[in-house]
């Protein structure tokens, strides 16, 4: 199992693994800029946490690396269960964050389940499909969607965890799209999906918290209550914006450790980034993820399983979304979600089932010429 | 997976990395100008410079008005719990109602004041109760270390520091200087960070002519006086007869000026300018120096008073006491009305009306103190049949006392009409005098000679025979006048029966002043005459403001010489 060969050496992914350092290193001194104190008072740790979680995230990274990707699949609906529990466990001890009820504490330790479980998730929906032959049938659809999609679904958006939720149903299109859905299955499913949007949105938005609702409006009509629903939106525009070519310089932002915009170092890091590097350091942030994503899809490509080529599309897609939608909540393409943009955003869960996911990446990448064991 | 689906896959993430780009270009350059501007209004706040007043000093540097630096609590409504646990906490620490606090919450807007300058101990508290969205700013309240102590002169300032009354109100653009607005950094809460710009300025002190030893002497004794006599209020200012500088001011009520904005009218009212009176026999040195300038008479010409009234336009008026013959002097002394009306009759009203007006009557003195009145008296195409029976003797005219105080500082120093003040310099936060008042104009009204012969007759009024006994003071000659006029009741418009205004004004040694001190008591109970209510009171503080003033004794002196000729 820990057998390390000449082979995994030489084909180990650097190029993921450094791309993803580089950008988790930017986060810290992002972080340790938008927390900075304005007065002599000390410095916050948050960015001392991020970087504790990092060097922990990339130990576990090489865990994950050095036995095969295929233990997972063996022990994906193990993960699934446990993962389902912590879920609940939530409801039942979970520490109320925000307005929502995200995080579970043991001991000193706090994690959100929900970023964890979001791997797990990736995991069990590509073992699931794998063992589906392609094109999955209305049958295999549905048996897919309530046997794994359905549960989870309903115990994030009740945390209520929208952002999360929502990245099940798109991980979820994502991995079917992979796998190939019959033609008459995939046209139902568009059809069927366009029917109900009316009912859908109508539950859905009254479903809504009201912060939620709100979010919305505020996307669609920002200068309605540039104080109220419409702030956070104006501010990540009016810190992005005051960047420039060049922006302002590392340590130099104003927005963010002035307070005016919120969740600076975490959902909305991005602004703080674009304010002190300007648009040329954007550009370069861009281009990392870029490479992260089509060096996963590449991943995909040369998987030697369907098992590893699910899971590796499931992990970059999972990157991708969680990139596009906090990047365009930050420049107002979208309304504003929750979700955290990976590897810059503080948050140790979130930090450490990413670099997992970074490392089952390599892992796939790393073991595309074995065979099965 | 197919090739196909690859590529939708791979032009999706291209398209969305594009779109991201685009919006990029959108912000950052496009509107950067909008947004830049957006953010600078947000973070730039124009602030009023909180002017630290200026330090009042007595005339020997000790503070009478300082600053001490006090906390403010302010609330942020949107960041505020308003549960009712925290604001009953609050509540309790400030000594108000949970009721008010939440009507003080405004509908919009990030900032309310909750309690301004806080009580060191009570910040602390409320520090440790940790709600969030409540903060402290640093700001300077106005102490009066003194308390009650010369407050008329000082006036006060509201929660705001804003001037009300007093020097602080007179001289509120010297206390102050040049506040202004500037514009500073603040966070998102509106709290102020550091900006490099000086937010604050140090206004100018002022060094007050006024002294706090002799201000206390003369404010115990005026306690003393209301409280022995009843009286509904008094009076009392001591002024150095050559220079006009108020050296003590003090008025019964009186109030404390850090609690100024509770004080009543009453208590806040300055009546040593604002309030004018009938004076009386005080008054009588006007026609005495008229008559003596106009050489009408001499200290020794006689005056047949013996009928004991005179009638004047159809009325009688009549002498306290029957008298003989008397000298001028003894119409002084003995304040004789009949010899004064006689005295006036050979005047005639032109004259007296002109030498009241250049003995300052009827004229604001010009004190460098807010309300100052200028009281009246009738032209003489005003008076009546009965005026020139009742103007000589210090009726149908109103004065304020320190009007009449500045017309016998005049007969004491040599003639001279003064104008009283009680700001001496203006000092720059480095303590270099930017103004000066020392040594303001005075012009000669009387000659030296009357002023002389007058100051000789004064002093026999605490002599034996005169009607200022009681004012004579241990070692030192006293000259000086008393007073006894009735009220006129407001209702009827008729002399009072009950109601007298008693007063003693003089100044002491006599023949070398140092200090000229006028003291009235308005409605004194059991007593009225000057002699007997405010002589006492006078010679009280004279006496303890010459042993602090180390005046010698006369007596001493020649003692003392007697020791050195031997």
């Amino acid at each position: 199992m820990f057998k390390i060969d000449r082979r995994l050496i030489n084909n180990f992914d650097w190029v993921t693994l450094t791309v993803t350092m580089l950008i988790a290193l930017i986060g810290i001194l992002t972080i340790y800029s938008a927390t900075r104190p304005l007065e002599a008072e000390g410095h916050s740790s948050f960015f001392l946490k991020q970087g504790v979680w990092l060097i922990l995230g990339l130990i576990t990274l090489f865990f994950i690396v050095s036995f095969d990707y295929i233990w997972l699949s063996r022990f994906a609906m193990v993960f699934y269960v446990l993962g389902i529990l912590l879920l609940m466990a939530v409801f039942l001890t979970g520490r109320v964050g925000m307005g929502a009820q995200r995080w579970l504490s043991i001991g000193p330790l706090s994690f959100q389940p929900s970023e964890l479980f979001k791997l797990i998730y990736v995991i069990m929906l590509s073992h699931y499909l794998s063992l589906v032959k392609p094109p999955l049938d209305t049958l295999a659809l549905f048996r897919t969607f309530f046997t794994i999609v359905f549960l989870p679904f309903i115990l994030l958006i009740k945390q209520p965890d929208l952002g999360t939720g929502i990245i099940v149903i798109a991980l979820f299109i994502s991995l079917l799209f992979a796998r190939g859905l019959q033609r008459k299955v995939a046209v139902l499913f568009i059809i069927i999906g366009l029917i109900s949007l009316p009912f859908l949105g109508n539950i859905f938005w009254h479903g809504l918290k009201d912060y939620q609702k709100s979010r919305l409006v505020a996307f669609i009509e920002p200068e309605i209550d540039p104080t109220g629903i419409g702030y956070h939106l104006n501010q990540s525009k009016i810190t992005v914006g005051s960047g420039k070519f060049f922006g302002k310089g590392y340590m130099q932002g104003t927005q963010g450790p002035f307070r005016f915009l919120p969740e600076k170092h975490t959902d909305f890091i991005f602004a703080v980034f674009a304010e002190e590097w300007g648009f040329f350091g954007s550009l370069i942030l861009l281009l990392l993820y870029l490479i992260l994503i089509v060096r996963g899809l590449d991943t995909v490509r040369k998987a030697k399983d369907d098992f590893g080529r699910l899971l590796a599309l499931g992990i970059t897609a999972m990157f991708f979304i969680y990139f596009f939608v906090n990047v365009g909540m930050t420049l107002g393409l979208m309304p504003v979600v929750g979700i955290p943009l990976p590897f810059m955003s503080y948050g140790g869960t979130a930090l450490l089932s990413n670099m997992i996911a970074i490392g089952i990446l390599i892992n796939i990448r790393t073991r595309r010429f074995e065979l099965f064991h | 997976m197919t090739k196909k689906r690859a590529v939708i896959l791979n032009t999706a993430i291209i398209f969305s990395f594009i779109l991201v780009s685009l919006r990029l270009v959108d912000l950052m350059i496009f509107n950067h100008n909008r947004l830049a501007e957006r953010a600078k209004q947000q973070h730039n706040k124009v602030e009023d410079v909180q002017a630290r007043r200026g330090v009042i000093f007595d005339r020997n540097g000790r503070e009478l008005a300082l600053n001490l630096d006090l906390e403010s609590l302010y609330g942020d409504p949107e960041m505020l719990d308003l549960k009712e646990g925290n604001i009953k906490k609050l509540a309790l620490l400030i000594n108000k109602e949970p009721k008010i606090i939440r009507t003080k919450v405004p509908e919009s807007g990030r900032f309310f004041w909750i309690e301004r300058k806080l009580e060191p101990e009570t910040a602390e508290k409320i520090k440790g109760l940790e709600i969030e969205g409540l903060g402290f700013l640093t700001e300077a309240k106005r102490v009066y270390p003194k308390g009650v102590l010369a407050s008329h002169v000082l006036g006060f300032v509201g929660i705001d520091n804003q001037a009300l009354e007093g020097i602080e109100l007179k001289f509120d653009k010297d206390l102050k200087t040049n506040g202004g607005k500037v514009v500073v950094g603040r966070d998102a809460s509106g709290k102020i960070l550091s900006s490099g710009v000086e937010t604050e300025t140090n206004g100018n002190s002022l060094v007050l002519t006024i002294d706090e030893g002799l201000q206390g002497i003369l404010e115990n004794e005026l306690d003393k006086a209301t409280i022995q006599w009843r009286a509904a209020s008094a009076t009392a200012i001591m002024m150095d007869p050559f220079t006009g500088e108020v050296l003590a001011i003090g008025n019964r009520p009186t109030y404390d000026p850090n609690k100024g904005t509770a004080a009543s009218d009453s208590e806040k009212r300055n009546r040593a300018i604002t309030d004018c009176y009938e004076p009386g026999s005080t008054f009588k040195i006007i026609i005495g120096v008229a008559a003596l300038e106009e050489k009408i008479a001499r200290a020794g010409t006689l005056f047949d008073v013996s009928k004991g009234s005179i009638n004047a336009g159809g009325k009688n008026i009549g002498d306290v006491h029957k008298y003989g013959v008397l000298t001028f002097s003894e119409v002084i002394q003995k304040s004789s009305n009949v010899g004064s009306i006689m005295i006036g009759m050979k005047l005639g009203k032109e004259r007296i009306y002109k030498y009241a007006k250049l003995m300052g009557i009827g004229e604001k003195t010009g004190i460098d103190l807010p309300g100052e009145i200028s009281g009246w008296i009738y032209p003489p195409e005003r008076w009546s049949g009965t005026s020139i029976g009742a103007i000589p003797i210090g009726q149908e005219v109103a004065v304020t006392p320190l009007q009449i105080l500045r017309a016998y500082a005049a007969i004491a120093n040599g003639g001279y009409l003064v104008k009283p003040h009680v700001v001496s310099e203006v000092l720059s936060p480095s303590g270099e005098v930017i103004a000066s008042f020392r040594n303001p104009d005075s012009h000669r009204i009387l000659s030296a000679r009357t002023a002389e012969t007058f100051r000789d007759i004064l002093a026999t009024v605490t002599e034996e025979g005169g009607t200022g006994q009681n004012a004579s003071v241990d070692g030192n000659p006293v000259a000086g006048k008393t007073g006894t006029a009735q009220m006129i009741n407001p209702v009827t418009k008729r002399y009072s029966k009950e109601k007298y205004v008693s007063s003693f004004v003089g100044f002491v040694p006599a023949d070398n002043p140092r200090i000229a001190m006028i003291v009235v008591v308005y409605e004194p109970k059991g007593q009225i005459y000057g002699g007997v209510v405010a002589a006492p009171v006078f010679r009280e503080i004279a006496n303890q403001a010459l042993s602090y003033m180390d005046i010698p004794r006369d007596d001493n002196a020649q003692r003392a010489h007697f020791v050195v000729a031997r």
